[in-house]
Parts: structure tokens; C-alpha cells; sequence
């Protein structure tokens, strides 16, 4: 026991003390904020709510697929980009030398080795059988107060709750009507977002009812085959891109999906890719791109 | 007609019959529930205008495309059974399947605008690409059923590896070519069916007409030449063929295995003897058979709610069925060859291998990557670093070392040099195991998932040896209890995995190594498991010598040949579970080593052993060199690298020989 912390110990003094030299070498030290926690995000829920209430982001996971799939808040190019969520590039973490790192309950089995750098912290946000929006403003709060920027966390807290009430007005006239919230994997198969995902938290929120809410058996994402999306009857259906482009040849071509009663009264509606596990931004960017949307 | 005959051919009918009356039994509940008052459907759509279409435009194709499916497997399975006198052959085994489905994982993330028609011309030249190395790799051995077999599974696993990289590497929305790789039969319109139809038809015509060369192929290739046919060609052309099928329902509903393999194999088990019923009765017994699986396991969505792709299910089969077959099987005379080299050569050897390793660790260990740049980092940052890349180097080379071990014991007491421990199935059933780890209890950390791992692998290896068992430990059937055992393993796997979500991609990982994760005391863990178990080898090293000798000589110089085996047996699968929880499932060390060590002129047991380890640990050194630097930040699974490095220098070897 008492080895195994004096090792660790050692590793984390051997790893602050030459990070540190390696932070000064890229240049990265800022003049205006010398205290600033150098935070790196393996999670990507994480590193949009870092990025959002403007902690220093230095190193976070799979950058590349980011920029596709969640977007927004923006990551800078000077970020470092650490490879694969699956395979992560520890040197390039250590170069980025990071003061925190910001892990989630996926990442589990990582945990020890990451501790070799610097402390982490993980946030539990998504779960089966319930809402991840309230994990969600605890685990943007306590990231504010981890990296000292309370106040920007409590703004973020409040924008998204106003966007979010905002989209809700500008929807007014739909209230109440039902949706199916998907994401095409090929033209048989589709994920549905259940009530245990951001999107059917949002979609709740904005006054829409989620077609899937009932449907216990659905967990966040499950992947279904279009006569299970007749079972939603009436509802709307919402598009999350990406969609496959040999879902998009064959889709229109389907008598079964244009005989879906949204696809042949034109209720199809086709959004921009979100976060499929997403965290406070990832809730703002759906009311927003929803409100677009549908008003 | 003699009351044998009658009975034989009463059994078949009766069958058929009760295949048939499944099928259509289990049609009609599908079609009954669609329409039923109370089912999901109606209770969603006032109207009742919906079940009529799901019927017609999904339950309907659904099943057509069942039988279709399962008549073009079956035929493509006795096509490539009779052509290649192996009972053991079908388009899954060939690594057919494995070849198409990783052609168009690779076009769909690659060229995805090419969609279409051309698909399944990819899918084509992929099961084809994938055929000819099996085939190239067994030529020295004249394709014998055992080794085509264990060929097909490396060049299968090899696929699956290079698909799962990619669809890793291109993110989560190719989830859903988990599904598709699974084989699921979900329909929404009559194209699918249609063209398998088109494809089926002519294809069976054509192998009607092929009746005469394959009545011929049956005899010994001599033979058939005497009789006027030109054997090459013919088994080109009907090889392609049966590809061609294969591949067509590849790009239609994904990867199903068993059926090719097993319609042929009850047709003949109820009697047909000759070309001709076997060419009939195998794509009928292929229909009746997938369109019964599919029948059940809509059965069981209908209850779970829960879409279980069909192609994974069947697989499940495939195993057991195997095991069965190669029970079957003649034993194949041991190879005698032993491969005479001179004493000159070997004293050369050992300063190439231990200065190849000591500026490999120098390299591994000092030369980095950042921001585009490679090259020897400044010693302060060595000071950092050292102490993340020596673990993961160590455990590397320690695996290396371990399966290049594995492979040599393998190699040398099954005669067989295409035996790797890949084959042995119990890296896949440790994967399995973690697997289940995962998704069961996800809060479990790495040492909970290696512990499970080393459970699944203890399990697969006793199924391994109760299997080899009763083959009293003969070469092939010990292998080819090994490629069952895997076979079952990987097909519950993709069952697994095509829940889809975060836990597939984090399995994903896994199935292409974690060396990323390696902290100094898994290292230190594998770097003492490699010692325990290569020392013992080399001790043994003498029944190696003496095993070689054939069945006979060993048992008169006083080995008990069985228990001698079975000592060997458990010392490669313990050498292969260490060393698969590091670097994955495949990377064909364990392959390759042996015989380059034979190349650079090791020859008895002992030293091949010896410098194969070294080779070994050296070839995994450049991998985890390379894999590290090549893509920058993102890292190249070691063990596929490894494979990739391998195959072609592997290939270029067994050709020459």
C-alpha cells in the first residue's frame, strides 16, 4: 500500500517537474493568468463544458472526430490532441503536462495509469434509466469550482437554461406534438435517443414529447430497424447527422419509410451532428439547432 | 432400389419436411404478429394501413432473402468443398466472408461516395484478395483440409483486426457496421432480394453445368487430367464462382457464417454421395436452415426488443459443427521434412539477433514524435518519458517473446508451419471474457477486466484441451479444435458488440491491443510470466526433437507421446493467454518468428525456440517503435502492425520454400 503511493508519488513530482519544463518549452504559459489549472479532457462531455466556461484547455482526446461530430465550443488548434479515447498517446499528454484531468466512468481502467500525471476526476453524466442533464450543471459546477471559475460555470448553468426556455417560447405553437430523435446508421438500422439521453431531456424541456419516453426497453441509444419506428405512430421524426450517404440513396427509394405517417406528411426534420453523450453545451446546441429546426 | 437407399432417402425427405414446415411455421407467426390486434404495430397506428406494408415490404423480403441467402451459402459451400476435396471449406472459413466484409468497412470509410453497385465488386475483390492468400499460404501443403482451414481463420482474424481498426478510427457512426458485419436480415424493400436472385440463379446454372469437371475434382488431380480436364483452371473458375456468391451476399446482408458449411455437410451426412446431390440438396438445406435461424431469432427480437443480427447467430453453430467435422476427418500424415542446416551458419546468428535487439530497445526507448517532428528527444523530456515507454516496450517485447514461443512449440509438435497461436482460440475466448466484463459490470477497472480475461482464457483453454483430447493431441485436430473454439468465441462477440455505445468502442480497443495502457507493473507482471514459461519450454525442448520423429519412434525411445502433448499444448496456450491480454488477439508473431529463425538457421528444438523468442521480442520492438511514431498522436494498434509488417514477408517465405 505505502509502496504503491510512494511510487506514485514519485512518478507524479518526476512528471510536474519535467512537464513543467516541457510546458515552457511549447510555450503555452500565459502572462495574464499564471494560476490558471491546466486542465486535459479524455471525455468528451467534459471537454466541452471545460472549453465552454473558458478553463485553460491543453490536451483532449481524439480532437479530430470532435470538430465532426460535436462541433461546438470550438477547440483551438493549440490544443494538443491525444489519439484515440480507446488508445490513448500518454507522451503526448505528458508533454501537454496537465495540472487535471477530466475522465468519465467509460474510462474507468485508465484511471491508475492517468493518476501517474496528474489527479483525476470523473464525472458520471450519462446512465442508464435516468436524465443526464441535472449530472449534467453538477459536474459543469464542480469543474468551475475545480479550476476556479465558479462564476463563468454558474453563467453557463444560467445560458443554457435560457436558450434552452427560449427555444422553448419560440416553439410555443408545437407543444405537446411527439418526436423520434435518431441518428441513421445504414438504411435498416437507426439509433433512437430514449428519455435517458440528453436529446429526450431536451426535447422534454423545449414542450415536445419524445415518442420513445414510454419505451423503457430503449436505453440511451439503441439501435432498432425502421419497422420499430412505425411503433412511435404519429410522431415527427428528427435526423441527427451524420447521415450515411447509402442511407440517403436508398432511404427515399423505401415504400416502408415513406409509408412512415412524418415521412409521407413531410415531418422529417434534419439537424446538425451532436454529441451523443453530451454535457451542458451539447444541451444548448440541441435547444438551439431543435428551435431552428422546427419553428 | 436397395432398403438402404430408400431409408437414406426417406430420411432426407422427412428432413426437409420438417425444415420446410419450421420455415414457413415460424413466416407465418411473424406475419400473424404484424397483423395481431394487440401487437405494437397496430396499437401505434390507428389507421391499419401499416401492418399490410410491413408484411409486404419488410417481413416478406426479410424472408426471401433468408432462403436466398442461405441457397447461395449453401451452394458456395459446396462448391468450394468439392473443388477443394475439404469438407472443413466454406466461404467463412476461407476467410471469404472476413476478406468482403473488411473491403467494404474500408470503402465505406475511405470512399464512401462510391456507394451503389460497385459495392459489391469491392466486396468481391476483397473475398478474393482473401481466398488467394489462403490458398497461397497452403500451396506447399497441397491445400490439405487442415491447414486451409487454420490459414483461412489467420487471414479471418487478420480482416477482422484491419475492419475493427478502421471503424475505430473513423468514429462511432460506423457503429452500425457491427450490425451489417453481423449479418442482420432486417428488409425494407424488395432490392436486396431481388438482386440475390439475379446473382443465385445463374450462378446455380452455371455449377450445373460445372457437374462433370466437379464429379471429376473428386478424384485425384492425376486422374481428372487423364480424363480430359484442365484442373487448374476449372478450380480457378469454380472458385471465383463460389466467391462471387459469397460476396454477393456479403454486400447484401453482411457476414453469415455456418451455413456454407454445414448444408453440404448434412447433405452428405443424409446420403448424397456423388457431386450432383450434393450440388442440389446443399443450397435447399441452406435455405431451409437460415430462413429457420432467422425465423427464431425474430422470435426472440419480437420478445427482447432487441435486434440480434442473424449471420452472428448462425455463427454460433459453426464451432461446435467443426468440431464435429474434423473429428471426421482422416488423420494427415505428419509432415517428416526436417530442414537441414549447416553448424556455420548458427554461430553467426546470435551477435545479428542480440545487437538487432539492443539497438532496437535503444531506438524504442529514445526516439520520439511531436508536432510532426522525429527524432532523439532532449534528455529532460527522456526523463519524463522513460518511465511510460519502457513499460509498454518491455510488455511488447515480453509478448513477442511469448507468442513466438507459442508458435515454435506449435509448429514443431503439430509438423504443421502454417500453426500460430491465433488459432488456439484462447486469446478469443479471453477477449470474450473481457467483453462480457465490460458490459456486464462497466464500473470495473483494468485489473478486474485482466482478471476476467485470464478467467476466459483458463476457460477456453480447457474446452481446448477437452477437445484436443480425443484426438489423443494429434496435430490437426488439435488445431482445428483451436479454430472451432475461436470461431465460437469471435461470433459471440459480434453479438455482443453490436449493442453499439461507448462499451463496443472500449471492447474495440481491446481487440486491437492495449500496449497504450501498459503501466510498469503489468509490464513487470508479463515480463515474469515470460520468463516462467519460456524457460520450461527450453528445458523441454528435447520431446520437441523427438516428437518430429512421427508416431511411432517417440513412444519406443520411452515418451508418453500423450502426456508429452498435453504438457506442450498447456505451456502454448498459457504462453499465448499472457501474452494476447497486452497485445491483442492477432499479430502473427508468433507465425513469422519461427520461421525466420528456421531461415537464418536455427534447427534443433532448442535453439529454434531460443532465437525464435529473441525474433520475437525484436519484431515487436519495431511494432511498438512504429506504431507509436506512424500516425502521431494517434497510435496504430501493435499487434495489427505487427501482422501487416509480417504477411507479406510470410507469404514471400512460403512461397519460395
Amino acid at each position: 500500500m505505502s509502496g504503491l503511493t510512494r511510487r506514485a508519488l514519485c512518478a507524479s513530482a518526476l512528471a510536474s517537474l519535467a512537464g513543467a519544463s516541457l510546458a515552457g518549452a511549447a510555450g503555452t504559459a500565459r502572462a495574464g493568468e499564471p494560476s490558471a489549472v491546466r486542465v486535459a479532457a479524455i471525455d468528451w462531455a467534459m471537454l466541452e463544458t471545460a472549453l465552454a466556461i473558458g478553463a485553460e484547455v491543453v490536451a483532449a482526446a481524439e480532437l479530430r472526430l470532435y470538430r465532426q461530430m460535436v462541433v461546438e465550443p470550438a477547440a483551438s488548434p493549440a490544443i494538443a490532441d491525444l489519439g484515440l479515447r480507446g488508445s490513448l498517446n500518454y507522451e503526448a499528454l505528458l508533454r501537454a503536462a496537465p495540472d487535471l484531468i477530466l475522465s468519465a466512468p467509460w474510462y474507468v481502467k485508465y484511471e491508475a495509469n492517468l493518476s501517474r500525471i496528474a489527479p483525476v476526476r470523473s464525472f458520471r453524466i450519462d446512465q442508464r434509466g435516468r436524465s443526464p442533464y441535472e449530472p449534467a450543471v453538477a459536474a459543469a459546477r464542480e469543474l468551475g469550482r475545480l479550476t476556479g471559475r465558479e462564476a463563468a460555470a454558474e453563467n453557463l448553468i444560467l445560458a443554457v437554461a435560457a436558450e434552452i426556455d427560449a427555444q422553448r417560447e419560440r416553439l410555443a405553437r408545437r407543444r405537446g406534438e411527439s418526436f423520434s430523435i435518431i441518428n441513421i446508421g445504414d438504411p435498416r438500422h437507426f439509433r433512437v435517443f430514449g428519455a435517458d439521453s440528453m436529446h429526450g431531456h431536451v426535447l422534454d424541456r423545449l414542450g415536445l414529447r419524445n415518442a420513445w419516453a414510454g419505451q423503457t426497453r430503449y436505453s440511451a441509444q439503441a439501435p432498432v430497424d425502421l419497422v420499430a419506428l412505425a411503433n412511435a405512430g404519429d410522431a415527427g421524426i428528427i435526423i441527427v447527422r451524420p447521415i450515411p450517404s447509402d442511407a440517403l440513396r436508398v432511404l427515399p427509394e423505401s415504400p416502408l419509410w415513406n409509408a412512415l405517417p412524418a415521412v409521407a406528411q413531410g415531418r422529417v426534420h434534419v439537424i446538425d451532428p451532436v454529441n451523443p453523450f453530451g454535457g451542458l453545451p451539447t444541451a444548448r446546441r440541441l435547444a438551439r439547432l431543435l428551435g431552428g429546426a422546427l419553428a | 432400389m436397395t432398403t438402404a437407399a430408400f431409408s437414406s432417402r426417406g430420411r432426407l425427405l422427412a428432413v426437409c419436411l420438417i425444415l420446410a414446415a419450421l420455415s414457413v411455421g415460424l413466416f407465418g407467426w411473424s406475419l400473424a404478429e404484424a397483423f395481431s390486434a394487440d401487437g405494437a404495430i397496430a396499437a401505434m397506428d390507428p389507421s391499419g394501413r401499416f401492418p399490410a406494408l410491413v408484411a409486404l415490404h419488410s417481413l416478406a423480403p426479410r424472408y426471401v432473402v433468408g432462403l436466398l441467402a442461405g441457397a447461395a451459402l449453401g451452394l458456395a459451400g459446396a462448391l468450394l468443398q468439392s473443388v477443394l476435396r475439404n469438407t472443413l471449406a466454406d466461404p467463412s472459413s476461407l476467410g471469404v466472408a472476413a476478406g468482403a466484409h473488411l473491403a467494404i468497412v474500408a470503402m465505406t470509410a475511405f470512399a464512401p461516395e462510391l456507394g451503389g453497385f460497385p459495392r459489391e465488386g469491392v466486396a468481391f475483390a476483397g473475398g478474393l484478395m482473401a481466398v488467394l492468400i489462403v490458398l497461397g499460404l497452403s500451396w506447399r501443403r497441397s491445400f490439405e483440409p487442415a491447414t486451409v482451414v487454420v490459414a483461412g481463420m489467420m487471414v479471418g482474424l487478420l480482416c477482422a483486426s484491419l475492419a475493427a481498426t478502421i471503424i475505430l478510427y473513423s468514429g462511432q457512426y460506423l457503429t452500425s457496421l457491427f450490425l451489417w458485419g453481423g449479418g442482420s436480415l432486417a428488409q425494407q424493400n424488395w432490392t436486396p432480394a431481388i438482386d440475390l436472385a439475379v446473382r443465385f440463379v445463374p450462378a446455380f446454372a452455371i455449377s450445373m453445368l460445372f457437374l462433370r469437371s466437379l464429379s471429376l475434382l473428386t478424384l485425384d488431380d492425376p486422374g481428372a487430367r487423364a480424363l480430359g480436364l484442365s484442373v487448374a483452371g476449372t478450380r480457378l473458375a469454380i472458385l471465383a464462382l463460389a466467391v462471387a456468391l459469397s460476396a454477393a451476399v456479403v454486400s447484401q446482408v453482411g457476414v453469415i457464417g455456418f451455413v456454407g458449411l454445414a448444408a453440404p455437410n448434412l447433405a452428405r451426412l443424409m446420403g448424397a454421395r456423388t457431386a450432383r446431390p450434393v450440388l442440389l440438396l446443399s443450397p435447399l438445406l441452406g435455405a431451409l436452415m437460415l430462413s429457420v435461424t432467422d425465423g427464431i431469432v425474430q422470435a426472440i427480437d419480437r420478445a427482447s426488443r432487441f435486434d440480434m443480427p442473424t449471420g452472428a447467430v448462425t455463427a454460433l453453430f459453426a464451432g461446435p459443427v467443426l468440431l464435429w467435422l474434423s473429428s471426421r476427418l482422416r488423420t494427415a500424415r505428419p509432415d517428416l521434412r526436417a530442414e537441414g542446416v549447416t553448424e556455420a551458419s548458427r554461430r553467426r546468428l546470435w551477435p545479428a539477433v542480440l545487437g538487432g535487439l539492443a539497438i532496437v530497445t535503444a531506438l524504442a526507448l529514445l526516439v520520439g514524435r511531436s508536432e510532426g517532428t522525429i527524432g532523439f528527444d532532449s534528455l529532460s523530456t527522456m526523463a519524463t518519458l522513460l518511465p511510460w515507454r519502457a513499460p509498454r516496450l518491455v510488455a511488447a517485447m515480453a509478448g513477442g517473446a511469448m507468442l513466438a514461443t507459442a508458435g515454435c512449440l506449435l509448429q514443431r509438435m503439430t509438423s504443421n508451419p502454417l500453426a500460430s497461436p491465433e488459432v488456439l482460440g484462447v486469446s478469443s475466448s479471453a477477449i470474450l471474457a473481457m467483453a462480457i466484463c465490460v458490459f456486464a459490470a462497466p464500473a470495473m477497472g483494468l485489473a478486474g477486466q485482466i482478471t476476467g480475461a485470464t478467467l476466459g482464457a483458463m476457460l477456453g483453454f480447457a474446452v481446448l484441451i477437452v477437445a484436443a483430447r480425443r484426438g489423443a493431441f494429434e496435430g490437426n485436430r488439435m488445431l482445428l479444435g483451436g479454430v472451432a473454439l475461436g470461431s465460437f468465441c469471435g461470433a459471440a462477440l459480434t453479438v455482443l458488440m453490436t449493442r453499439g455505445g461507448m462499451e463496443a468502442g472500449m471492447i474495440l480497443a481491446w481487440l486491437t491491443g492495449a500496449t497504450a495502457h501498459v503501466d510498469p507493473v503489468i509490464a513487470g507482471v508479463t515480463a515474469i510470466l515470460a520468463l516462467l514459461l519460456i524457460l520450461p519450454a527450453l528445458v523441454l525442448s528435447r520431446w520437441l526433437d523427438l516428437l518430429a520423429l512421427g508416431n511411432e519412434m517417440p513412444a519406443a525411445l520411452g515418451l508418453a507421446m500423450t502426456r508429452a502433448r498435453l504438457v506442450l499444448l498447456a505451456l502454448a496456450a498459457l504462453l499465448t493467454g499472457a501474452a494476447s491480454l497486452t497485445l491483442g488477439p492477432v499479430s502473427f508473431v508468433g507465425l513469422m518468428a519461427p520461421h525466420i529463425a528456421r531461415h537464418v538457421g536455427a534447427a534443433d528444438a532448442r535453439s529454434l525456440l531460443a532465437t525464435s523468442a529473441a525474433l520475437g521480442a525484436l519484431l515487436m520492438g519495431v511494432a511498438d517503435l512504429a506504431s507509436r511514431l506512424a500516425f502521431y498522436p494517434y497510435q496504430m494498434p501493435i499487434g495489427l502492425f505487427a501482422s501487416l509488417i509480417g504477411t507479406p514477408y510470410l507469404l514471400y517465405m512460403l512461397a519460395r520454400r
